[in-house]
């Protein structure tokens, strides 16, 4: 496997961390900043695709999930923040 | 090969950014610990991605490293905010402002 692949099962590997403080975290700020994990981390594989197949628009599919992955976790913590729980 | 350097050393500080949510305790510390060990890591893999090959990324990618530097920092804030706010006091009591 190239030094694409294992740049990428790095990165994927790593993500298993956050993942984890997803599935067990106890409060919903844990999940939250596990998003916001994640999210970095599949913009940086993204970007990593990019850069070694020379396809660009796949850069700006990073930018783009980046700054979802940004609002999302924003929006939902404004929401946790005032929800109606 | 400085960018074989750069790009470890993001995997690095990405795995770190990983263990905070292993090791620390209470969502604060976990979100100070994964919050700049993601960004730093990011930042370091995606300057290793310029050095290694620039025609392929460009200042399409300058920008995702800026929005990243920018946003990471504002989305901790975000969540740590929300989670005071809602009660959550971290371990040294944190006075209200």
């Amino acid at each position: 496997m190239g030094l694409k692949g294992w740049l990428e099962v790095g990165v994927l590997v790593t993500a298993a961390l956050p993942l984890f403080r997803l599935w067990k975290g106890p409060t919903l700020w844990d999940r939250l900043a596990a998003t916001s994990s994640l999210n970095v981390r599949v913009a940086l594989v993204l970007a990593c695709e990019a850069s070694f197949t020379g396809r660009g628009l796949l850069l700006d599919v990073a930018l783009a999930y980046a700054a979802l992955g940004f609002l999302g976790t924003v929006l939902l913590a404004r929401f946790g923040e005032r929800g109606e729980r | 090969m400085t960018s074989l350097a750069l790009l470890a050393g993001g995997l690095l500080l990405l795995l770190l950014g990983g263990v905070a949510f292993l090791r620390l305790q209470g969502p604060y510390e976990r979100l100070q610990g994964a919050g700049v060990g993601d960004i730093g890591g990011a930042a370091l893999f995606l300057i290793g991605l310029f050095v290694r090959d620039w025609s392929t990324t460009g200042w399409v990618g300058v920008l995702l490293l800026l929005f990243l530097l920018f946003t990471g920092p504002v989305a901790t804030h975000a969540v740590a905010k929300a989670a005071f706010v809602r009660g959550l006091r971290p371990k040294g009591g944190g006075r209200c402002p």
